[in-house]
């Protein structure tokens, strides 16, 4: 009780700094420049800009640095706010507040309308298609006659005051940042990291794209519509793709996935061109020089992924230590079929990587798939975990057909997997690659992770809480806060699994677990599946090469030769097959 | 005309289109060959483009160089600024992330076009005449001894490169880099060298489109390379980047479309087909016209 | 002795990798690295090769004076300083660990790369014919895109471009990693083949029992220390290497 109350207290504290000193900073800049104290009417004007780059900077980065999704097109959204508010206060005369509000949505629609299509596209290709869009977006307002056309929109009403760009900048800032550090930003970090895992994680991979970039683009159409209402004149040329360069250079610069990088690059780069000034003909040549230079001298930016934050004021929140609770434990009666793949084939492009593949997996069973190489074992697996489709044949988990599901909703339906060669986020830390994979029973809204209302806190604790859990049965509980791609290998395989399991699955898909170990940590290995097998109550199917492993852990074998299954049954009978020796084992088998 | 379909209206916006092609063929071809080797979208080559242009252009009106040697010497001058480009900025580059080459690469662009501005000045310059225009009249389609030279050029050039990325040693070289740079280095391959001499390649091509542009369309300026550098970068995506034939096609089809565009439709749409074109193709084949799409391995 | 190693130190930022390992390798030999992954094997591999620095230590390799680099024969290079690509040319070549072969490039191709340096056309043939009796499956396949070999053919790939340098000393990586039992059994007693034709062999290994079983002398690799070394067959039978590396605890 006086702990939650404690907590709370924290909350509130945390929450007043932030409220208080985005005041204060307020007063302070409209204090120094009514004294004219530093401040004087053109730095506040430059003021004004600065804030509107932030804008774009931290939307750009929640695209860009945080979900990973390199996006060119920045100006486009911008350009759709500006117009859209420009011409509800000039041409109906709207309220500002309601201008803004509306290019913001207009940007976010127009982030829907391009999301939707582009981001089945990744890295370059993405960033290539966004810059086409940017562009297109600008062709379909110079063709617009009704908002001038080439000849743009003159006469805008002045109302953006350093108020108005002050708070929307403030805004911006918070809700990006309360977004990012919530279940939905977990989910947006896991994708830069790594989007097969994130997916096989139970993370919406597309959802969560569009998401970030309908967020992005909302407030850079806000940005634009302060942008409309500062200058008083557009035309299409002023949101070209420089201009999505401009937003670029700022979020590379501070750091992308570094809000506060981003703030104060902004500053950087909004004032250096006005520095500048004095070297008349040569300011772009210093500006582009200085440019190159900060890139060569500081490739990560000023701020790295680095933030400035309430740790270093001493507010963090103390997370509850965990307590050992016990899992719930589902029991069945009798052995029903869990997994059935029935005469499952995939071609790739005329070869057939597997053919009739059928095979049942009981409640409870550990069973192994082993073959030679390219026998199409991990292309069982991927077929099962929906990374790739079957060309024909059905699957079916606990009774329900899962041949065309997306992987992330057959994480939820219970299925969970490790990877071959290891697929952690690397760059995060050991906890939050456990808390990814956490998911409640009523997981909190977006709104609520935004407002850090409602179910958001008692939440977050439950995760953090479980999550600590979890590494403490993996024996991680000590390294939490440790970047996962800087473990030993051991500890990242455990990790792997632990993070696979803190999904809940009712199967546990192996992929060669024990490849790269010796002896030793093979023969820990084969402790430690045992042990969960038994402890989650778990069905688990295992890809293999260390026959030592695999005879001892498994019930069961099935062998896969060429895509087809040459034989289906107990270690003891599968090292006695003729073809299996043939095939696979070679002639002294074991 | 008759509103609906002119034939010979038709293959000549289709002459006209691949003249204007071959010269985002050219400038492409650039683009997908460095982008195959460092995976850098080099934003500025575009400008190399506009200084090749430039270097062709004082060569002749300053130093009254025929056109016969001022283009292989503008070529090589150009490879040289390509060169230097890479080693100054890009080279210690390589270990960090990816992005902040790119970043890189866009100052370079900037820096290239506001020296032009500078030292070149703003203005547009009009191409210094080679020799005389002669036209002549196929039939309703009008060609010109000019668009011959121009598609000759282009396409000898296309064919020289090809020849080397695929027949020579040292197009094996550039192809093992591309895949895998540590591998290739142990198998004795100067990877730096390698992307030098890709640089170079890259460049020099670029500066014989700058030329063909000034020598066809009679006007050079210090930003044109911004546009044309960007309608040929996409072209080298629609086509396929990392693909050298890819490039090709892609130019192709970029400067047919815009043409038809100003023709059939508006010129103020110009534009906006190549990204349009870039979007639908994107859409439908991820990788480009020629690029196979790469599954990730699970 | 060919390759000398000594007091050899590596970092990777703040992480010490390799603390002061010396070890050789004589004309001839099969010498094996054998450790616990994370050990620092790939490690000494990749900084033989030039793809990392040391940040101390020494490192030379004398060129035989059979080799038919007759200006260099029994010249003494030290390798510290030597860029990758500069290796090749001494008659060092290394198999890299996961194959890293050329996957859009042919089979042949491929081979042909591995003799980027060389200009006897004519030998360059006969060594073509040297890696398809070796694996024969590679003749089978020389027109096809490696990157459509299996897992076991790409190794046998990767180990045949490794050849085509001709060199004195083979560097392998972990040659059996993600290969079925009866491919590494073949793998092997072609690195046994290698072996008897002249060329001297440093293999890293994670299959102990298999690298003992082929190697005349081994190191084993504890977090970037030497532990123990030794004849192969010695180090087969020694307790310690039996409980942690050979599992027969």
């Amino acid at each position: 009780m006086t702990e939650a109350k404690a907590t709370d207290g924290k909350r509130l504290a945390r929450a007043a700094v932030t409220l208080g000193g985005l005041a204060a900073g307020y007063f302070l800049v409209v204090g120094l420049h009514s004294a004219d104290i530093l401040i004087n009417d053109y730095y506040l004007q430059i003021l004004i800009w600065v804030g509107i780059n932030v804008i774009m900077g931290v939307s750009l980065n929640l695209i860009n640095g945080f979900t990973g999704q390199f996006s060119l097109g920045h100006a486009g959204f911008m350009a759709i706010g500006a117009y859209v508010a420009a011409s509800m206060t000039k041409l109906m005369g709207m309220p500002f507040a309601l201008a803004l509000l509306s290019g913001g949505i207009a940007a976010a629609l127009g982030g829907l309308v391009v999301g939707i299509p582009t981001l089945r596209l990744a890295g370059d290709y993405l960033a290539i298609a966004t810059l086409g869009f940017g562009e297109i977006i600008r062709v379909i307002i110079l063709n617009l006659d009704v908002v001038g056309g080439p000849r743009g929109l003159p006469g805008i009403p002045a109302r953006t005051t350093f108020l108005w760009v002050y708070v929307m900048a403030a805004a911006t800032v918070v809700v990006v940042r309360n977004l990012i550090w919530s279940r939905q930003g977990r989910a947006l970090v896991a994708i830069r990291e790594d989007e097969t895992a994130a997916e096989t994680m139970g993370v919406d991979t597309t959802r969560n794209k569009i998401m970030a970039f309908v967020v992005g683009a909302f407030f850079a159409g806000v940005a634009g519509g302060l942008y409309a209402h500062k200058i008083t004149f557009i035309d299409p040329s002023q949101f070209d793709f420089m201009k999505s360069i401009e937003a670029l250079v700022i979020i590379v610069l501070g750091g992308l996935g570094s809000i506060t990088g981003t703030v104060l690059a902004a500053f950087v780069v909004t004032f250096l061109p006005e520095i500048l000034r004095a070297f008349a003909d040569y300011r772009m040549i210093i500006y582009s020089l200085m440019l190159i230079l900060m890139m060569l001298y500081r490739p990560r930016g000023l701020m790295g992924t680095a933030e400035f934050n309430f740790r270093q004021l001493g507010l963090a929140n103390e997370r509850p230590a965990p307590d050992t609770g016990g899992q719930a434990t589902a029991t069945g009666d009798g052995p029903p079929p869990v997994l059935e793949t029935s005469r499952v084939s995939m071609d790739f492009g005329g070869l057939r990587a597997v053919s009739d593949f059928s095979m049942t997996l009981r409640q409870g069973e550990l069973v192994g798939l082993i073959g030679p190489n390219g026998a199409g074992k991990t292309t069982v697996f991927n077929m099962i975990t929906g990374l790739a489709e079957a060309t024909s044949g059905r699957i079916h988990f606990m009774g329900e057909d899962i041949t065309r599901r997306k992987p992330s909703e057959i994480n939820d339906m219970g299925i969970a997997r490790t990877f071959q060669n290891i697929r952690l986020f690397s760059n995060l830390s050991v906890l939050d690659n456990v808390r990814i994979a956490f998911r409640g029973e009523r997981p909190y809204s977006m709104t609520e992770a935004v407002l850090r209302a409602g179910r958001y806190s008692d939440q977050e604790d439950q995760i953090c809480r479980k999550s600590m859990e979890f590494l403490r049965l993996f024996g991680l509980e000590d390294r939490a806060s440790e970047i996962a791609g800087k473990l030993p290998y051991g500890a990242q395989r455990r990790l792997e699994m632990a993070r696979a399991l803190a999904t809940k699955p009712k199967l546990l898909l192996l992929d060669e677990p024990a490849a790269g170990m010796n002896p030793q940590e093979t023969q820990e290995l084969l402790e430690l599946i045992r042990w969960i097998h038994e402890r989650f109550d778990l069905t688990v199917l295992l890809i293999e090469h260390d026959m030592n492993l695999v005879m001892k852990l498994c019930q069961r074998i099935v062998v896969l030769d060429y895509g087809i299954v040459i034989a289906d049954g107990s270690p003891a009978e599968i090292v006695k097959n003729r073809r299996v020796i043939e095939a696979y084992l070679g002639e002294e088998a074991v | 005309m008759s509103g609906g379909l002119d034939v010979s209206m038709v293959i000549q916006q289709l002459v006209n289109g691949l003249a204007l092609g071959s010269v985002y063929a050219l400038i492409a071809l650039g683009y997908t060959m460095v982008y195959g080797i460092i995976r850098l979208i080099n934003f500025a080559h575009g400008d190399i483009f506009m200084l090749g242009a430039y270097y062709g252009y004082f060569a002749i009106t300053m130093f009254n160089i025929p056109f016969a040697l001022a283009l292989p010497l503008t070529m090589i001058l150009a490879a040289m600024t390509g060169m230097a480009v890479e080693r100054l900025a890009y080279k210690p580059l390589r270990q960090a992330p990816r992005i902040a080459s790119l970043i890189t690469a866009i100052g370079v662009s900037l820096l290239l076009q506001n020296l032009g501005l500078k030292f070149f000045e703003a203005r547009p310059r009009p191409y210094p005449r080679i020799m005389n225009t002669v036209v002549w009249d196929l039939g309703g389609v009008v060609v010109s001894n000019v668009q011959l030279i121009m598609l000759a050029l282009a396409v000898g050039l296309m064919v020289l490169i090809s020849l080397i990325v695929y027949r020579t040693k040292i197009g094996k070289a550039m192809r093992a880099v591309s895949f895998d740079k540590d591998a290739a280095r142990l198998m004795g391959i100067d990877a730096d060298m390698v992307i030098s001499v890709t640089f170079a390649l890259g460049s020099a091509l670029a500066a014989a489109g700058g030329m063909l542009v000034g020598f066809y369309y009679n006007r050079i300026s210090p930003t044109m390379g911004t546009m044309y550098g960007l309608k040929a970068f996409v072209a080298a995506v629609v086509g396929g980047i990392g693909i050298v034939p890819g490039a090709m096609l892609g130019g192709l089809i970029m400067g047919v479309a815009e043409v038809f565009v100003i023709a059939f439709v508006s010129s103020m749409m110009k534009d906006a087909i190549a990204f349009a074109i870039l979007i639908v193709i994107l859409l439908f084949k991820p990788a480009g016209l020629l690029g196979r799409a790469v599954r990730e391995k699970v | 002795m060919l390759l000398d190693i000594q007091d050899l130190h590596v970092h990777y930022g703040a992480i010490h990798a390799l603390r002061g390992i010396s070890f050789n390798v004589d004309g001839g030999e099969i010498v094996t690295l054998i450790g616990a992954n994370g050990a620092g094997k790939s490690t000494v591999l990749r900084t033989i090769s030039g793809l990392i620095r040391p940040t101390d230590g020494s490192m030379s390799y004398w060129i035989p004076p059979a080799t038919g680099k007759a200006d260099a024969a029994g010249r003494q290079v030290n390798l510290c300083s030597l860029p990758a690509h500069k290796l090749v040319d001494l008659g060092i070549s290394q198999v890299p660990e996961g194959r890293r072969i050329f996957p859009n490039l042919t089979v042949m191709d491929n081979l042909e790369l591995g003799a980027y340096l060389r200009h006897d056309k004519a030998e360059i043939k006969r060594d073509f014919e040297m890696v398809f009796e070796l694996f024969p499956r590679l003749r089978e396949r020389r027109s096809q895109a490696a990157g459509t070999l299996s897992g076991g053919e790409q190794q046998m790939l990767a180990m045949g471009r490794g050849l085509m340098s001709r060199p004195d000393l083979l560097l392998l990586d972990e040659p059996s990693m993600g290969l079925a039992p009866l491919l590494v059994k073949e793998i092997f007693q072609v690195i046994v083949r290698i072996n008897r034709s002249g060329t001297a062999i440093l293999l890293v290994e994670q299959n102990a029992s298999m690298a003992l079983a082929v190697a005349n002398r081994a190191y084993v690799l504890e977090t970037g220390s030497i532990a123990l070394q030794g004849s192969a067959a010695e180090l087969a039978k020694d307790s310690r290497v039996q409980a942690a590396y050979l599992g027969s605890a």
